[in-house]
């Protein structure tokens, strides 16, 4: 009998939209920003086909998908679902290992990127309850998750991108660009609650 | 100054506007400088981009920035809501910038001060008299036209915003302005927290204008239809949707009637967002305020109908800082947003149905923005929204629609004592 598989969508703005699957999709997390960096990984390849995509993070159940064409997610989120089952139905790990060659000097950025994480941001940010969790490093790319009262704060985006973001830069130039898997949504305690304005 | 101009951006730290504006700054690649009445975790390894302002003082919080500005040239500088639109304003004085007169954006705040212009300009207002709260209320009362609206002078978003339809309905909603005046961040007003407005009820659908003033010219950038009547005895917002089923000749009026408002209060440029009813008599003016939409309502508004597309909050970074401006014109579609409305008084426990709600046809997302064992409270004295849902279609009907079948999907689970 064929297994029910249910995903969720939870857009996080017109680009970006958060899937969540009921089955585990990878231990860990890989990025993918181009069709040829899909090749190999059948999920990664099926959610490339998908009209607009542009980029396709994997994290453990969820899989974030950003696209640039202008269909709503109501459009596009039926093919991204669709893809995702078929790539699930094969049966094959819908996520290859990452190559060597590319993670070797992913490698080497992540554990700098984890020695600030250590040493000063998570120091910082715990000031406030909060935490910041690296997820993985791909082509450069940091993947990482706030949680604490970072999770759903009103001013999480303002700590990453003129907070870690500009400190990953200055300390660790390599570092091509962030993205941010975070469920604010999810977030219990967040240091500071929006309120009417 | 450098090839990257310098943005000031001046956030409270209690704003649902941060993503938002921190997100159109990225995109236009510009220096950003986020100052805000908090620390943040990183102010000190980060003072170019991150900096604290006391924004209970103008005069200090100016003074704060001028300093800053002397070490970090500064190109433009944007407020997000009432308050930061003067501070913005007497900043951008400071500096020498760009901005509107600060005594016009005290005045967009302060809602008697805003009635006594609008008046005296000849715009369409509800009959209004100033009361002091120390005033014996049955005596007010007694003087009063009904039905009337007790206001607040100094709160947003409908917060202690009353109507009353006799005498004893009218104390009763005294007294209950008076504890929410009484709260520490409306007591920190001073003068302002210690009066209010009654004015006359002004029947009649109403409608929100989000507009951009530009050598005081304003430029209509949505319309937004509230279709859900705001008839008391609070006034809670809920659906926003745009475009308006208003008619032409009554749109053009309405945009008429706000540009004056805004002449009238010596607004000349910036994001404006106005608040009209519309009825026999034409549009009347229930509020203007310096600032762009508030919440998250912005995300349903989207610029560009070809392959450049703004959000809002790009559109108006890029006419602070004088960049080219590629469009003003909204997207094609209709596109709407409910605020939730607050589902009871208690502490919230859970939140059911919010898949079923985005899977509504038209509903782009829910955002649920209150946060489990967070403590609820309703209009008139709550400050804030238990989330969000967006919703696009072909036509406003059908975007209205979709808002109501997604939210009679969601639960939410409030526990009344707390436990």
């Amino acid at each position: 009998m064929d297994r029910e598989i249910k995903i969720t969508a939870e857009p996080i703005d017109g680009r970006r939209c958060r899937f969540v699957v009921s089955e585990p999709l990878l231990d860990g997390a890989r990025r993918f920003a181009s069709p040829d960096a899909a090749q190999g990984s059948p999920l990664a390849e099926a959610l490339f086909g998908v009209p607009g995509v542009t980029e396709v993070v994997v994290s453990g159940g969820t899989v974030t998908v950003s696209k640039d064409s202008p269909a709503s997610w109501q459009v596009a989120g039926k093919e991204v679902g669709a893809a995702i089952r078929k790539a699930l139905a094969t049966g094959v790990p819908p996520i290859a290992e990452p190559s060597a060659a590319v993670s070797t000097g992913d490698e080497v950025l992540y554990g700098r990127v984890a020695d600030l994480f250590e040493a000063e941001i998570n120091p910082a940010i715990a000031r406030h309850g909060g935490f910041v969790e690296l997820l993985d490093v791909q082509d450069g790319v940091v993947m990482l998750r706030m949680g604490g009262g970072c999770q759903g704060c009103g001013m999480a985006d303002v700590t990453l991108r003129q907070g870690i973001e500009t400190a990953l830069r200055q300390r660790v130039p390599e570092v091509a660009g962030i993205v941010d898997i975070t469920d604010h949504s999810a977030g219990t305690n967040p240091y500071v609650t929006a309120s009417k304005k | 100054m450098g090839a990257r101009p310098r943005l000031l951006l001046l956030l409270p730290s209690t704003t649902y506007r941060a993503a938002a504006f921190v997100e159109a700054a990225r995109r236009l690649d510009i220096e950003l400088t986020v100052a805000s009445d908090h620390t943040s975790v990183f102010a000190a390894q980060q003072p170019e981009r991150l900096v604290t302002f006391d924004f209970a003082s103008l005069e200090r919080a100016t003074g704060e920035a001028a300093a800053f500005a002397s070490r970090h040239p500064v190109a433009a500088v944007v407020g997000v809501d009432d308050d930061t639109a003067i501070l913005a304003a007497a900043i951008a004085e400071a500096l020498g910038l760009a901005h509107n007169p600060v005594a016009a954006t005290l005045a967009a705040r302060n809602k008697h001060l805003q009635r006594l212009a609008l008046s005296a300009a000849g715009v369409p207002v509800p009959g209004f008299r100033l009361h002091r709260l120390a005033e014996d209320p049955e005596a007010v009362a007694r003087s009063a036209g009904y039905p009337c609206v007790l206001k607040p002078l100094c709160l947003s978003a409908s917060r202690g915003v009353m109507r009353a339809n006799s005498p004893q309905e009218f104390v009763a909603a005294h007294r209950v302005l008076d504890e929410i005046l009484g709260e520490p961040g409306a007591a920190a007003r001073g003068e302002e927290s210690q009066q209010y407005l009654v004015e006359s009820f002004v029947p009649g659908p109403e409608f929100a204008l989000e507009g951009l003033l530009d050598d005081g010219r304003l430029r209509v950038l949505a319309l937004f239809d509230k279709p859900d009547p705001l008839d008391g005895p609070c006034f809670e917002e809920t659906i926003y949707v745009t475009p308006s089923r208003l008619g032409g000749a009554a749109q053009r009026a309405v945009a008429e009637c706000a540009e004056r408002a805004a002449l009238a209060l010596g607004l000349a440029s910036g994001p404006v967002h106005v608040e009209l009813r519309y009825n026999d008599a034409g549009p009347w003016l229930i509020d203007l305020g310096a600032r762009p939409i508030g919440g998250r309502c912005s995300q349903v508004l989207r610029f560009g109908r070809g392959p450049v597309v703004l959000s809002l909050e790009e559109l108006l970074l890029r006419y602070a800082l004088g960049l080219p401006m590629p469009t003003f014109e909204r997207e094609a579609e209709a596109a709407g947003v409910m605020m939730i409305p607050v589902p009871g008084a208690g502490v919230l426990r859970a939140v059911r149905g919010v898949a079923a709600a985005r899977s509504v046809a038209g509903v782009e997302d829910v955002v649920i923005t209150a946060h489990v064992g967070q403590t609820m409270v309703p209009l008139p004295r709550g400050a804030r929204y238990p989330g969000f849902i967006f919703a696009r279609g072909e036509s406003a009907l059908e975007v209205e629609s979709a808002l109501r079948r997604a939210h009679a999907c969601l639960g939410f689970d409030v526990a009344k004592d707390g436990g």
